[in-house]
């Protein structure tokens, strides 16, 4: 009885509104919505997911840039990273999705990759502690981009024979094409790019809240002076293990969305496939 | 029994008999967004779990092509955990709009 | 329940919405970042590292075969100074085949002359001991015929007829010869 009562106090601490104490979760815009640093209201409005996006860019383009600047044949150890990434979207992302043929979009899956990647990762940098993916604009960007990319691949290496392939899958009963066909519509050119943000988007959004959460019960509990304090000795681990297992889930997006986009690319090059 | 009955009601103070229509939308909200989430979650972990158990007796099997199917596995639990991602939106947009 | 919904219409409107790209900026600098990205990796930063990876590629290539071409090099060598061994080793035994055979003609060349010879004195022999036989035995027959025909007319005490018994001397003679 004397447990369930300091529990209830507790609870009644946690429930309790205002100043006091309780738990505040934030509401979902605070800990997406940043505010603009300049040009607010203007169309280059310049915020903290821009300054990520910049960095996500610069950090990829200055490793490569000293990696690939003085490349020798027998490579230093910037240049060993930088081959061995390279090589790491050639062996696991276009030789198995698209084929030796797809080596000319190398370039754009490896930005891919490191771009999200970048912006991924400063999910759990301390002091930014915001993936830029999980708010809608990067994760929208690629994804139309992929469907740009592979529309246009199929259009330009197989013509109108791309968009027959597409629509009208061989080896179906004619009849059978009123159903298809909107099927064949819908997965290709609405359902895969939608997917493709929404997996980004919402893998990082939810590792985003995940660890605000536990970040905040943290806070909280270590901040009641009740006897909860024990449960921050549960919800601290969490915090660490999950933020380790978001470093894993940031790399793991960045490598699925860039694997898929030449998936993608790979049917549209060899439809018959 | 007065302690649970005492929390009980420190929890139920929380949402007080005059709730506001706010009030009233907030836990339809959170309740419906739960249990969406919920719902969705289910079909694709079975879906991850056995995916992922084949791949590893398929990789037990056959080392030598274990880098072939890690990344197929990858690619098929992309397309599985979609759903459960897509259930995840949904509770984002009960929730939160 | 209708209520709710129309809350939610009504509220929607003020509280942003995450699912949906609702912030121009955003769009903006990450189109800008993105396509920036793609831009700086595909002219400035991968083309040498490319290369690099090519030239390395080729010279492992060549490297191989030329390895592979020294090593057919060395198997031809093997392979000729293998031939001229075995060429060598065959000559050599062909020169003492034939020496063997020369030998071995010179030999039996030798043998048949001295056989010959032999065999040509041993006629001779032969034939001299034949006349000399057949000499005796005329002699003999004759001695003998002429003993046996004069013991016996001594014996009978008249002269016999000379040529009817030297029939039957000559058929004692002639088994006689057999005989021995």
């Amino acid at each position: 009885m004397l447990g369930l009562q300091a529990l209830s106090d507790s609870l009644a601490v946690l429930a309790a509104e205002g100043e006091g104490g309780g738990v505040h979760f934030p509401p979902i815009d605070h800990i997406v919505k940043w505010p603009a640093a300049f040009g607010d209201g203007q169309f280059w409005a310049f915020n903290k997911i821009g300054l990520i996006s910049l960095i996500a860019m610069v950090v990829p383009a200055i490793f490569f840039f000293l990696a690939g600047n003085k490349a020798k044949l027998i490579p230093g150890k910037l240049q060993n990273v930088a081959e061995s990434a390279i090589d790491f979207v050639e062996q696991q992302i276009v030789l198995p999705a698209i084929g030796p043929d797809g080596m000319r979009y190398l370039p754009m899956l490896t930005a891919m990759m490191f771009f999200i990647w970048v912006g991924n990762m400063f999910e759990v940098i301390p002091t930014a502690h915001m993936p830029a993916n999980a708010r809608m604009a990067g994760p929208a960007m690629l994804a139309l981009l992929a469907l740009v990319m592979f529309v246009g691949v199929g259009l330009k290496h197989n013509g109108l024979h791309y968009l027959k392939e597409a629509l009208f899958p061989p080896g179906v009963p004619v009849a059978l094409y009123i159903i298809v066909t909107p099927i064949e519509i819908l997965s290709t050119f609405l359902i895969r790019p939608f997917s493709l943000a929404v997996r980004l988007f919402a893998n990082m959004l939810a590792g985003h809240i995940l660890l605000v959460t536990f970040s905040v019960l943290t806070i909280t509990l270590t901040n009641t002076l009740s006897p909860l304090i024990v449960a921050a000795a549960l919800s601290f681990p969490m915090l660490v293990a999950f933020t380790a297992f978001e470093f894993m889930v940031a790399f793991l997006q960045a490598f699925i969305f860039a694997l898929l986009t030449a998936v993608y690319i790979g049917s549209a090059l060899h439809p018959s496939h | 029994m007065n302690s649970i009955s005492t929390a009980v009601h420190t929890i139920s103070q929380a949402f007080p008999e005059g709730a506001t229509a706010a009030e009233a939308k907030g836990i339809a909200a959170a309740t419906n967004a739960g249990l969406a989430y919920g719902l969705a979650a289910i079909g694709p972990a079975i879906g991850i779990g056995y995916l992922v158990g084949q791949s590893v007796q398929a990789m037990a099997r056959q080392p030598e092509a274990a880098g072939q199917v890690q990344t197929t596995m990858f690619l098929g639990i992309a397309f599985t955990e979609a759903l459960a991602l897509i259930g995840f939106v949904v509770f984002i947009l009960l929730k939160f709009v | 329940m209708l209520s709710l919904i129309g809350i939610l219409a009504e509220e929607g409107a003020k509280t942003i919405n995450p699912v949906v790209p609702d912030d121009v900026g955003e769009i903006f600098w990450s189109v800008i970042s993105f396509f920036g990205l793609w831009i700086i990796l595909r002219y400035v930063c991968l083309p040498p590292l490319l290369r690099v990876r090519e030239e390395r590629a080729a010279k492992a290539l060549a490297d191989r075969e030329a390895a592979s071409a020294a090593e057919t090099q060395t198997e031809q060598v093997r392979r000729d100074y293998d031939t001229t061994l075995s060429e060598a080793r065959a000559q050599a035994g062909r020169i003492v085949e034939d020496a063997r055979a020369t030998s071995d003609a010179r030999r039996a060349e030798a043998v048949r002359q001295a056989e010959a010879e032999v065999a040509s004195i041993k006629q001779a022999e032969i034939a001299s001991i034949d006349a000399a036989r057949a000499e005796a035995l005329t002699s003999i027959r004759s001695d003998v015929s002429e003993l046996a025909v004069s013991a016996a007319s001594v014996v009978v005490g008249s002269d016999l007829d000379r040529a009817a018994s030297q029939a039957t001397i000559d058929s004692f003679v002639d088994q006689a010869a057999t005989k021995r």
